[in-house]
């Protein structure tokens, strides 16, 4: 049996398992509620999760322009130049080992308790990773291509379109997928801390009046949100860099920082 | 002033491919010193010649090659090729191939060749057309839209040969360009380029560590003293053409070698 086969049967039986356990009474509701209960509470009040979902995907939409931009121009300028590599890679990389959402509150003092302060606080969070990771895809860039470029003529512009950006795709977008999945979390969690709307924020309020099915309900939705992300990110990427399998230099760069920087949210 | 083989009929100007190097110099500027990489070195190279550069590690040999490309400027002295000085990278009258290969993995084999083509603004049909020419030359042909992790270090390196070719520059030049490869391929790419060589005519300037290499492919070699550089020796090799496989073993061959490396083991 082929492993994607497994994998899929997996994923089967664990929907599968959702559904018998609850009902079957091996799980009590109010700890998971069954699948099909699930889905019903969030159908009967889908105007509100759809509401929410709108707010929570506004939100995450301008974090991640802001997060996303934000990085790959940082990261380029950072990874480029000597200097500013210098002063500000140790200080990025310290701040990195901070658990940002200590200062969500603060955040929530200067910018209310609307969008704003959610937005802020996603886009700074996803915007480091993208950043050290567009820093490093510079970085790890093979100069015996640019040599090889400028020895056939090529003008600074010209490489940096032609040279630099192609071969900074690959470790670039692996920054934008932990980036941006950091993105999605910060604006769950901002949502379910102090709040009025968005999933995060129903999630929460369902959870205080033990309303198991609702908060599923919300949780299926934050899931569905972060798997089409990603599968967004894998089509890009097989678009725009088919040539990693031939130079892994720069994918384990990325994926070096990728280990880096996976740390718990809250 | 001979004009080339296979000069393509849009470019019907002749050609001249050599190269005159004079009292070039070379100090590199550090913190803490001023280290000369090459002293006083003069040369000079007919077209069409086949010229190979040897010494120990640090005689800077690869330096003089990046001086010729225009890669690298000189401190001091002059450098002319087809009797202009070369300022900047002219891929019109030089072109390069590394050591390694430096081809862009995201482009095919013939977009790779292409590359310094569509740099400067030329079709995409003409271009497709001097690519398909350039990878036919290197015996690549029907190998165009693979991309570079599917082709072989060999042949990796013959895409980068026709990339340096694809504008049919009067120069070649070539910093140890086979040094990566494993022995067998070596001596199949050596005859390869030689046989490349005849057919265009054009001037090749060869690094290498390899003496047998040098004595195996060139016409003349080119000796140069650990830090500074300059030349110690400049041999013509005289042996006929083409060359086989049996002149390793002969007794010129071996003569050959043993000066060059009497003068290296000296220097280094």
């Amino acid at each position: 049996m082929s492993s994607t086969t497994l994998r899929r049967l997996i994923v089967i039986s664990l929907i599968v398992l959702w559904e018998l356990l609850p009902r079957a009474g091996f799980i009590p509701e109010l700890f998971l509620p069954s699948l099909s209960s699930t889905i019903a509470a969030g159908w009967n009040d889908a105007g509100e999760y759809g509401h929410a979902l709108a707010v929570t995907l506004y939100e995450v939409g301008i974090s991640m322009v802001f997060a996303c931009g934000g990085g790959i121009l940082a990261g380029a300028i950072v990874g480029s130049l000597p200097r500013p590599r210098v002063l500000i890679m140790p200080m990025i990389s310290s701040i990195y080992a901070v658990p940002l959402v200590i200062l969500y509150p603060v955040f929530t003092v200067w910018l209310g308790i609307g969008s704003e302060s959610k937005i802020a606080f996603a886009a700074i969070y996803g915007f480091l990773p993208t950043m050290l990771s567009t820093a490093a895809g510079i970085q790890t860039i093979d100069p015996q291509l640019v040599l090889a470029a400028r020895s056939m003529g090529a003008t600074l512009s010209q490489r940096l379109v032609r040279v630099i950006v192609p071969a900074a795709i690959p470790t670039v977008l692996s920054g934008l997928r932990v980036g941006g999945a950091l993105v999605i979390v910060g604006v769950v969690v901002s949502e379910m801390l102090i709040s009025s709307a968005g999933i995060g924020y129903l999630i929460s309020r369902y959870r205080t009046i033990l309303d198991s099915a609702h908060v599923f309900a919300g949780v299926l939705l934050v899931l569905a949100m972060a798997i089409a992300f990603n599968a967004a990110i894998k089509w890009i990427e097989r678009k725009a860099s088919i040539w990693q399998t031939g130079s892994r230099a720069g994918q384990r760069a990325a994926d070096d920082i990728t280990a880096a920087a996976v740390q718990p949210a809250t | 002033m001979q004009p080339l083989a296979n000069v393509t009929p849009l470019k019907p100007a002749p050609r001249a491919g050599s190269i005159q190097i004079r009292d070039v110099g070379q100090i590199f500027k550090t913190p803490t010193q001023d280290v000369e990489a090459l002293s006083n070195v003069s040369l000079e190279v007919k077209p069409g010649r086949f010229v190979v550069l040897v010494g120990p590690s640090g005689c800077g040999k690869s330096t003089l090659l990046m001086m010729m490309a225009g890669l690298r400027q000189q401190t001091s002295g002059t450098i002319l090729i087809n009797d202009a000085p070369i300022p900047q990278p002219d891929p019109d009258r030089v072109g390069v191939v590394f050591q390694e290969p430096s081809l862009f993995p995201w482009l095919t084999a013939e977009e790779n060749v292409e590359f310094p083509l569509a740099l400067r603004g030329v079709a995409k049909s003409e271009r497709r057309g001097k690519a398909e020419d350039a990878l036919k030359l290197v015996g690549l042909e029907g190998f165009g839209k693979r991309h570079p992790h599917e082709l072989s270090g060999g042949m990796k390196q013959r895409v980068s040969i026709a990339r340096g070719m694809v504008q049919d520059p009067p120069v070649l030049l070539m910093d140890e360009p086979f040094a990566a490869l494993d022995e067998q391929t070596r001596m199949t790419m050596g005859d390869e380029l030689l046989r490349i060589w005849a057919a265009t005519g054009k001037t090749v300037v060869f690094v290498t560590h390899s003496l047998t290499e040098a004595v195996y492919l060139a016409d003349e070699v080119v000796v140069m003293s650990a830090r500074p550089g300059r030349i110690v020796d400049h041999l013509t090799i005289s042996l006929p053409r083409p060359r086989t496989y049996d002149m390793l073993s002969g007794e010129t061959f071996g003569t050959l070698r043993d000066r060059i490396w009497r003068h290296i083991r000296k220097s280094a």
